[in-house]
């Protein structure tokens, strides 16, 4: 395929050091000026600043490499929240300070019917390798099928797909929701050891939104690893909270008046934790031990303020570090497990020093 | 009630099946868990209910007036999120003005389309549903919203302060009930707002605006909308995109609940009060039992079903209606 060609085609297409073309899926086309050489089918301009960075991104691994591995994103939907914008702007650091990458970031505005187009388009351009942060689990997985089928390994970033799309799927890389839970089990269990009540603490649990695979997993963890370390901690009850930090506060005022002992309280992550934290401190019991999965700035201002214990650090930075470094591992045909986990540390209020707050 | 007849007792409880239907649950519940009626327990209920309760007084005045308004659940997590976001860069004396004329702003301009311009409120609000959410993640650019120093503001009264003892949610939720009752049940606007739902047509040819009064309707559930954000945002001082989310079908069960015909032109206040415990009552009472949170769901339902239920037989004095 003709370089210009492709660069009507869509997507990003670099001429050796000559120009980058970008069209994002509204069918814009972005023209980026490399020293003093425009292609002239593309005249029509309008940058967007995403669009900008991507340019940025693509003429800084064109310049630097003769080799070069072309690998395209499209994300779940960028600017929705600070997690997401955070994992884009990381990514794009890594790729441009990997010299023999070419990156073409397209995200898909939470819209399957765009991301489904935008795997085509980089089918299309022939990229070396597909990283996907699936807007359904279910839906995509005739595109990345496609993308197999064209002999192009697709690396599934954040959120797996459902199971029965695994045979088209090179890599998974993302976070461990179990380990979560289980590290936050340890996290109470060690306090609780600090605090001499490891023998008869009793502990109510409040789960994010039922049917989620990322709230079942904490859970499990959690309910696995608890029993393990403390195994005369009981866990009273469980309800769910629906990753909602007023549900959950209600679910705790509940508990308050259903359990007058309650020495520690699990939140399936930091936003819940601190719902159940305000009904406590509402309630005026105090001496619970609040933890929770996923570190929020509110949790770590929380914890900052002796109030909340602890957490796990996901980081967007490495989410999207680990993301790259996956396909960038497999193009060069190592090993890799099929759920390639990255780590997410525990954070309490020893050690929080060691973490910047999270932005999101 | 000492001089009233038997028939006269029978007519009441005819007219109040949804209180016969709350009694029974309460009982239930209490019999099941006695911390369901402790004091600390039903507070808690009244004042986590408060928020829901706001926002079915607004939608009770929009769906007796014949229309619908689906758009009240992600309103409230806009007002909730501006009025967060404000609190830092003006201070919670501006924040508050100024969230509730945006929030009104927004009550106007469905009450213009769907007064004025005669859209189906149906459509319009589905559409403001999604049209508000984006507006709110555009504002916050979709980051959760938190108040820098939460032990220094006075802003956290409405939400978690105590008059004499009472949640100051329970005493707005009340207050706003009872003045809402009245502006109903006894002046000029309360009855236009029946006529305008029961016959829009006849009520025009008797000379009663009816543009003005639907618009007047989406004003007043905004302003509803605005309360209920300004008491979500002071409880907890911080709140994601999608607080509300989900909401406005709560809302509108509520509403149902408490007698109000969606074909407008009935309801009342006191019973949308009902409607809200109930539904408030039955999330509370089924934690303190317990039962698997699977469960709840259908059991949730079901007990709204037996509610609506209990309501129409004691109304035809009869239980179940083969022929009518």
């Amino acid at each position: 395929m003709d370089k210009n060609e492709a660069s009507i085609l869509g997507g990003i297409t670099l001429d050796k050091g000559a120009f980058a073309s970008v069209r994002d899926t509204e069918g814009w086309e972005v023209a980026c000026k490399r020293d003093k050489i425009i292609d002239g089918r593309n005249q029509r301009m309008k940058v967007t600043l995403k669009a900008a960075l991507v340019c940025t991104t693509a003429m800084f691994a064109t310049a630097a490499a003769a080799e070069t591995m072309t690998i395209g994103i499209t994300q779940n939907n960028v600017g929705v929240d600070s997690y997401q914008t955070t994992y884009e702007r990381a990514f794009i650091a890594a790729a441009e300070a990997n010299p023999d990458v070419e990156a073409v970031v397209l995200d898909a505005g939470g819209d399957v019917a765009r991301q489904i187009a935008q795997m085509e388009d980089l089918i299309q351009q022939e990229v070396d390798a597909i990283i996907i942060w699936p807007t359904n689990g279910e839906a995509v997985i005739p595109a990345v099928r496609k993308a197999h089928n064209a002999g192009i390994p697709v690396i599934v970033t954040n959120s797996n797909i459902a199971e029965q799309g695994f045979d088209f799927v090179a890599s998974f890389s993302g976070p461990d929701n179990i380990t979560q839970g289980a590290r936050a089990a340890e996290i109470m269990c060690d306090k609780f050891k600090d605090m001499g009540i490891e023998a008869e603490a009793r502990v109510v649990q409040i789960s994010g939104q039922p049917g989620y695979t990322t709230a079942i997993e904490r859970q499990k963890g959690f309910d696995d690893r608890l029993p393990e370390v403390c195994p005369n901690v009981t866990l009273v009850e469980t309800q769910p909270g629906d990753w909602n930090r007023e549900k959950s506060q209600q679910v705790m005022e509940a508990f308050l008046v259903k359990y007058d002992d309650i020495d520690g309280v699990y939140a399936g992550d930091d936003n819940m934790g601190v719902g159940a934290l305000n009904a406590a401190k509402a309630a005026g019991r105090e001496g619970i031990i609040f933890v929770g999965a996923t570190n929020f700035a509110v949790g770590y201002d929380a914890m900052a303020a002796g109030d909340y214990w602890g957490s796990i650090y996901q980081s967007p930075v490495d989410d999207a570090e680990a993301a790259l470094k996956t396909a960038i591992d497999i193009l060069n045909g190592e090993e890799l497990p099929f759920l390639n986990y990255f780590d997410t540390p525990k954070i309490t209020q020893d050690n929080m020093d060691e973490f910047t707050k999270p932005v999101f | 009630m000492a001089g009233m007849t038997k028939q006269g007792i029978g007519s009441i409880l005819a007219k109040q099946g949804i209180l016969i239907a709350f009694a029974i649950f309460m009982i239930g519940f209490a019999l099941a868990n006695q911390r369901f009626i402790a004091i600390d327990n039903i507070s808690g209920v009244i004042r986590s209910s408060a928020i829901l309760g706001v926002m079915a007084l607004g939608v009770t005045f929009v769906v007796i007036g014949g229309n619908f308004d689906l758009s009240v659940g992600s309103m409230m997590s806009f007002s909730t999120i501006v009025v967060l976001d404000l609190h830092d860069k003006l201070g919670p004396a501006l924040a508050i003005p100024a969230m509730f004329a945006m929030t009104m702003a927004l009550g106007a301009f469905i009450g213009f389309l769907v007064g004025y311009m005669k859209l189906n409120s149906l459509i319009v609000t589905l559409g403001m549903l999604s049209a508000i959410h984006g507006l709110t993640l555009t504002w916050s650019g979709g980051k959760n919203m938190d108040i820098a120093d939460k032990a220094g503001t006075w802003f956290s009264i409405f939400g978690q302060g105590r008059i004499l003892g009472v949640p100051v949610p329970i005493l707005i939720f009340l207050g706003l009930a009872i003045i809402l009752g009245i502006v109903l049940a006894r002046t000029p606007f309360g009855r236009k707002v029946y006529a305008v739902g029961g016959n829009g047509q006849a009520a025009t040819f008797s000379g009663i605006p009816r543009a003005r009064i639907v618009f007047l309707t989406y004003v007043l559930s905004a302003f509803c909308v605005a309360v209920a954000g300004l008491l979500q945002a002071s409880r907890s001082l911080g709140s994601q995109n999608t607080v509300g989310q989900g909401m406005e079908l709560q809302v509108l069960a509520a509403v149902i609940l408490g007698g109000a015909s969606l074909m407008g032109g009935s309801g009342t206040i006191f019973k949308t009060v009902i409607g809200v415990l109930i539904l408030g009552f039955i999330q509370n009472g089924l934690l303190l039992m317990g039962l698997a949170f699977y469960v709840q769901y259908v059991v949730t339902w079901g007990i709204i079903i037996l509610a609506v239920w209990l309501d129409v037989a004691a109304k035809r004095g009869r239980l179940w209606s083969p022929t009518a």
